[in-house]
């Protein structure tokens, strides 16, 4: 009898958690008819429902291309769009389950933020569905758009910028060193070469070996700044991170040494978020390189609803990226505000 | 025996309703999604992984033990073939026979640590081990992602046998093999003995060691297992997945079907159906768009009442043998 009444008590814990997300799921996206939707599409001839699945809804920066795309929703009555993410942006296999999960799905079509650009091309292969790759591309022949700067290009525009900077701040031996994200992780790399590139090109010294890898976290940042002071007592010009967490602690740890060679060290972000435009404000940090989510999101899933009307759509969509520095912050911070107000 | 046989059939009978009441709340919310043919079908092949690691786990559980490197050593099978590949081995005999290996051989070092070199219980040992082979598979890959894997060697995690992915076969294969070694073989017996009552175990004269031992290369052995599976899948290996989780989904999987981290518990066939929830969980959260808040916390809890009921089903069991004394 107990046995059962446990049974009874997990089965209904599971319902209830499973209840749970199913409303917060309603919350974010506005298909609450799962059914009639797919044969709407095929009476109406122009009701599209389209999937996004994105590296994970739980960040920031993801929450604006979140919201970049269900803003097209919102301007487009006719289209639904679903927005999912795995749970972080390590777990492949996850977001892999998504995707093999959603092929087979009443979806018109797919925006994918691929974790592993490879992985992706070959569970799509063969769909014949519109699929468009956004912030990181996928080579495959079964994409028909990529939209977004590539963590690479980016990473080289701050890089340069970062070089200026620090000229202007009056150093002559440009040094940068960079605390990196989770090793092996393929943005990790590519913001790693987009800086190199950036930083070399423009003169400075990017040092490969000194990478400090601090797997994302502000925690490890901190340890990795550390060190950095300790080898390097006489100051580094430019220190690099892979994220506005990251870049924010280091400029923290340097600040907190009291050590006056760091005193016009530039700190470096990438994202752009909006606790980071604070920051760039306040001084705690230098600057941030931003790519575009909103931009991003809006614009990939146009990019499938132009196919689905069987309208031309290029092969590259750039959404631009931009530096944050203390001039622009403030504008963007609002910017960026408003994006996530307009999709509550 | 019998009614112990009973009390097993019980708590599965409990977690089979979990279960279908699953399955039936995402279909209802889902609207008929979840039901379809190629959908359950993602749901057997997304359950392979994990299904695959809980096997070891839950020997090691039975025997009052853990294995926390599992997931770990997954991932690190997988870049081993990475790296055979980046040496231009082509032979997908050749990788798999050494992935196999490699993935055993971290199981009886798990093993050997414990019972010759004495070292406390396994969860520090094997947690040790976990970031070994972390670092281990980012080192012999160069931290770098790596495809173009031979077609044989993705067999197992890609091609499908009526519909059904090879890698779910392959564990139900195996689950059919362990649950005769568990309940029909002296081994079987001696590895419950071990985790049931240590003591005794040694005064009936069961080698508890090399049984122990035994349990870690099982688990290393399947762990090489899903390693090749997940080369399949995904058709690319990477040193930064041992990031994830996988050894807790497993641990889960096995609690959800009737373990107990006391040890002397655990059936294959419950431990199934605790892999078949989580897989169900994760699919649903994918059919209904939840964000990755909200998996994070459902999966939590979910893990959370399982380890409570376990405590629960301790507790009872205990008074009701109190009760049955007097």
């Amino acid at each position: 009898m107990k046995k059962r009444l446990l049974a009874m008590l997990l089965a209904g814990a599971m319902c209830a958690g499973l209840a749970a997300c199913g409303n917060s799921g309603g919350g974010s996206d506005a298909a609450t008819t799962p059914g009639p939707s797919g044969s709407d599409g095929a009476e109406a001839g122009s009701a599209y429902t389209v999937d996004v699945i994105l590296k994970t809804t739980a960040s920031e920066y993801w929450q604006y291309v979140q919201a970049g795309a269900l803003a097209y929703m919102k301007d487009n009555e006719n289209v639904t769009v679903h927005v999912k993410g795995a749970p972080s942006e390590t777990a492949y296999q996850e977001q892999l389950n998504m995707i093999n999960t959603d092929l087979g799905g009443d979806y018109d079509g797919y925006v994918i933020a691929p974790l592993q650009a490879e992985m992706v091309a070959s569970a799509i292969k063969g769909q014949t569905k519109p699929i468009v790759a956004v912030d990181t591309k996928i080579e495959a022949p079964e994409v028909i758009s990529f939209v977004g700067t590539g963590n690479e290009s980016a990473g080289a525009l701050g890089g340069a910028a970062a070089v200026e900077a620090a000229k202007a701040a009056g150093w002559t031996d440009i040094k940068a060193i960079e605390i990196a994200g989770v090793q092996g992780d393929t943005t990790n790399t590519d913001r790693m070469n987009g800086y190199m590139k950036g930083i070399e090109e423009a003169g400075g010294d990017f040092l490969e070996t000194e990478v400090q890898y601090a797997e994302a976290t502000a925690t490890k940042a901190v340890d990795a700044m550390n060190g950095i002071m300790s080898r390097y007592p006489d100051g580094i010009a430019i220190i690099c991170a892979n994220n506005d967490d990251m870049a924010m602690a280091a400029a923290k740890a340097a600040k907190d040494s009291g050590n006056a060679a760091y005193a016009n060290t530039i700190f470096l972000g990438f994202d752009g978020i909006q606790s980071a435009c604070d920051a760039i404000l306040d001084g705690r940090l230098t600057m941030s390189v931003a790519q575009q989510g909103y931009e991003m999101g809006y614009e990939s899933v146009a990019a499938v609803v132009a196919a689905l009307n069987g309208e031309e759509v290029a092969s590259f969509i750039d959404s631009g990226a931009d530096v944050v520095t203390a001039d622009n912050a403030q504008k963007r911070k609002d910017t960026l505000q408003g994006y996530l107000d307009s999709v509550k | 025996m019998t009614k112990s046989k009973k009390k097993g059939n019980f708590t599965q009978l409990g977690v089979l309703i979990a279960l279908l009441l699953l399955c039936a709340v995402i279909s209802v919310i889902t609207g008929g999604k979840f039901l379809r043919v190629t959908n359950l079908m993602n749901v057997l092949d997304q359950t392979a992984f994990n299904a695959m690691l809980a096997i070891g786990m839950l020997l090691c559980l039975i025997t009052a033990g853990i294995d926390l490197s599992v997931g770990a050593n997954a991932v690190f099978c997988s870049c081993v073939g990475g790296m055979l590949v980046l040496r231009d081995v082509s032979n997908p005999i050749l990788i798999m026979a050494i992935i196999i290996v490699c993935g055993t051989l971290v199981g009886l070092i798990n093993g050997l640590l414990l019972t010759r070199l004495h070292l406390p219980h396994p969860f520090v040992s094997t947690l040790g081990m976990k970031n070994f082979l972390w670092g281990m598979a980012l080192l012999v890959t160069g931290s770098t992602m790596v495809s173009g894997f031979p077609e044989g060697v993705m067999l197992l995690g890609s091609k499908t046998i009526g519909g059904v992915k090879i890698s779910f076969i392959l564990v139900v294969i195996l689950y059919i093999i362990m649950h005769v070694l568990l309940t029909r073989t002296a081994l079987g017996r001696s590895i419950f003995c071990v985790g049931g009552n240590p003591e005794a175990a040694r005064l009936s004269g069961i080698h508890s060691a090399n049984v122990l031992t035994f349990c870690y290369v099982v688990s290393g052995f399947c762990a090489s297992l899903a390693g090749i599976i997940t080369i399949g899948r995904t058709s690319i290996c990477n040193g930064a997945d041992a990031v994830n989780p996988y050894d807790t989904d497993a641990i889960a999987a096995c609690i959800i079907g009737g373990a107990s981290f006391m040890g002397g518990k655990g059936t294959m066939l419950g431990t199934m159906l605790g892999a078949l929830i989580i897989g169900t969980l994760r699919n649903g959260f994918t059919l209904m768009a939840a964000s990755s808040a909200i998996q994070n916390i459902v999966l939590g809890l979910v893990i959370i009442v399982a380890v409570f009921i376990d405590v629960t089903r301790e507790r009872m069991e205990a008074k009701a043998r109190r009760l049955a004394a007097k």
